[in-house]
């Protein structure tokens, strides 16, 4: 139904029936934030569970698993005509060989190297059929340093991106932080994202059922989507900065609008947008829209009737930098059906 | 088990099961190659099992994790494994270790002869007779796919951005270097060596004439490619990827460029997903994504034969013995069919 980048329906999930999707979680955030704590907490605490880990090469060392495989970090792009559309070559090797087991895994953890930008890691999994078919993203994970998080998002276009891709956010060492800075991290992470999960950690000790198996990128799940937003404080933003945005509409939207108005500003402004989720109420369709985007790619499809005595509400929200030059509000509203 | 059952379930198979025999192995069949006179499957287990007409497989535990590739070698088979080793194993069970890469995987093998080619990551190993220690080839990005041309002179390394052949002259080896862009899986020469031609990341497979470098696209394919061969004195070359077998012509001087495919052997709903040619015959057998296998005539007006039923799970490869006599099925469920292909047998 869309266009922009590649739609991708999920009638072949349905055809999958007899091949379980395997978990795949992401780990991303910055050299000594406490990735390998976690990972070594997710592989020990978890007993009789059979995990792969994929760790880049030149990463930290010392992780405590059976099958531990060394990646490179190999982005290529795509020459599919979507002009920011990278995958993770070695990803797509990897997880292929490992679909090869006899002995079925329960979840497979990507640890990313600090300076990783996490957009191709997450892209891969909706532009590989074969890995589509087979895994399925559960969700990116970020580790960050409440020390240092702050000078991290100055410096690093890295750090921003992975705040902004995350579906869970940990900040750690908050121990050795004062309570009114930590006040000012979470206030800058929510900023940048304000529909990730934030736990505040000494030594990464979130309980795990809320960092693996959460089933984040699955699309009912967009159907949860409650942002936290801050109040609105434009004064001291770069241009560059990731910010996030917001729209809500109660009157229902014209499906052809919708579409052509979506599909152009994913083409057009997909590399600044990080993420884009929506639930959708389309003029004369009985059931919900949801929609869940990686840069210019999407995965979009009808979710079911809308709850009885429930508003039937449309929501969209954007991730990305510049969004205030993309007339963002005016074209959602001009989608509103006449 | 309910007798109609029973008997429907036995009219529903081809004659090639009917007078085959059925092994399930537990785990995903990977890779086939044919020896001298058996055919050799990997497995996902890091099993490799000889399969021979009339006999039990012999089983050898070659790998820790996936055998994920394999190729012939005079009366041995050689493997890369993602426990990091590359083997030469015999039949009666004898495992040579050729080298152990520790925890990176042996992603691809070939040979020639008696040159032992493998790569793990960005680099090719060789193997030539009587020395212990490999010379090497380094690559940009990993290496995807080896292959030799029919003369073993020129090894051409798919990768990221294209494939890089190698010549080999007084015994050095020296690049040259075809670009596209893009990443390029599974390479191969063409039988007379005027072209290679890749499968790629996209959905689509991409050739060069060797001499000028010219650039040979074919697209329109719904999914990745994952295998072709070459079939017939065209020749033909026959790839998966759509719910036909794609032949497309390598003849005169433009080869493909500008005709159209000839379908064969239309899978339905069902796409290709492993073709192996009939040595000899203008014919190619294609398995497709529901087990199901067809043999067909490049010829669009002839209807192809049902060689096996449906099994739900995905071919993965097949194999036809050097004598021509007997054909191997494997699936990604590890169900192996093995069977005469002429009713005299």
């Amino acid at each position: 139904m869309y266009e922009g980048g590649i739609y991708r329906t999920n009638y072949k999930e349905i055809d999958m029936e007899n091949t379980s999707q395997v978990p795949v979680t992401v780990l991303t955030g910055f050299l000594g934030a406490g990735k390998t704590t976690l990972l070594n907490r997710i592989l020990t605490e978890q007993h009789g569970r059979k995990y792969a880990v994929i760790v880049n090469e030149f990463g930290e060392q010392g992780i405590d698993n059976d099958l531990v495989v060394d990646a490179d970090e190999e982005v290529f792009e795509m020459n599919n005509g979507c002009i920011c559309c990278t995958v993770r070559g070695d990803l797509i090797r990897i997880l292929s060989g490992l679909m090869k087991r006899a002995d079925k895994l329960d979840a497979i953890i990507v640890e990313t190297t600090g300076l990783a930008d996490p957009a191709p890691v997450a892209q891969t999994f909706f532009v590989d059929q074969d890995v589509a078919d087979r895994t399925k993203l559960d969700a990116i994970v970020t580790v960050a340093d409440a020390v240092h998080l702050s000078s991290q998002l100055v410096d690093h276009h890295e750090a921003e991106e992975q705040i902004a891709f995350a579906d869970v956010i940990l900040l750690n060492k908050v121990e050795l932080v004062e309570d009114n800075d930590i006040v000012k991290v979470n206030d800058r992470i929510r900023k940048i994202n304000p529909f990730a999960k934030i736990i505040k950690t000494t030594r990464c000790d979130a309980p795990l059922d809320e960092i693996v198996g959460l089933n984040a990128f699955s699309l009912d799940r967009v159907l949860d989507i409650e942002p936290d937003f801050l109040e609105s404080d434009h004064d001291h933003e770069h241009d560059d900065d990731v910010t996030s945005l917001s729209f809500v509409s109660d009157s229902p939207l014209d499906m052809d609008k919708f579409q052509d108005w979506f599909g152009n500003l994913l083409r057009t402004k997909g590399q600044d947008i990080l993420r884009s989720k929506g639930i959708l109420n389309f003029k004369g369709e009985e059931e919900r829209y949801v929609f869940q985007g990686v840069h210019m790619l999407m995965d979009a499809s009808p979710m079911g009737p809308w709850p009885k005595g429930k508003n039937r509400s449309s929501r969209v929200v954007f991730i990305g930098r510049d969004l205030d030059n993309m007339n963002l509000k005016e074209g959602f509203e001009n989608c509103k059906s006449a | 088990m309910n007798a109609d059952l029973e008997k429907l379930q036995e009219t529903n198979k081809t004659e090639l099961e009917r007078r085959g025999s059925i092994f399930n192995i537990g785990a995903p069949a990977t890779e086939a190659v044919t020896t001298r006179d058996q055919i050799a499957v990997g497995f996902g287990d890091g099993t490799v099992r000889f399969f021979q007409s009339g006999s039990d497989p012999k089983t050898v535990k070659a790998h820790k994790g996936v055998v994920l590739s394999m190729t012939n070698y005079e009366d041995h088979v050689l493997t890369g494994g993602d426990d990091g080793r590359f083997l030469k194993i015999s039949s009666d069970g004898n495992i040579e270790e050729i080298f152990n890469f520790g925890s990176k995987w042996v992603d691809c093998v070939a040979s020639h002869k008696d040159t032992k080619v493998c790569s793990s990551g960005k680099t090719v190993y060789i193997w030539t007779k009587n020395k212990d220690k490999p010379q090497t080839l380094e690559h940009q990005s990993t290496v995807a796919g080896l292959a030799f041309d029919n003369k073993g002179k020129r090894l051409a390394v798919s990768r990221y951005g294209g494939v890089t052949v190698w010549k080999l002259n007084n015994n050095k080896w020296t690049a040259s270097n075809y670009t596209w862009k893009g990443s390029h899986g599974t390479v191969t020469f063409s039988p007379d060596t005027k072209y290679i031609v890749t499968a790629m990341q996209e959905n689509q497979i991409h050739g060069w004439r060797i001499n000028d470098k010219a650039d040979l696209a074919m697209r329109g394919y719904p999914s990745k490619i994952k295998s072709f061969t070459w079939v017939g004195d065209t020749p033909y070359l026959v790839t998966s990827g759509s719910s036909d077998a794609v032949c497309w012509p390598f003849d005169g001087k433009e080869g493909p460029m500008g005709r159209k495919p000839i379908v064969v052997a239309n899978g339905g709903k069902e796409l290709a997903t492993f073709v192996k040619a009939l040595n000899g015959e203008k014919a190619v057998f294609t398995g497709f994504t529901d087990g199901s296998v067809l043999l067909a005539e490049i010829d669009e007006s002839k209807k192809p034969i049902m060689i096996r039923s449906s099994t739900g799970a995905e071919v993965s490869t097949i194999a036809i013995s050097s004598d021509n006599s007997q054909i191997l099925i494997g699936d990604m469920k590890g169900s192996i069919l093995l069977s005469s292909l002429w009713a005299d047998n």
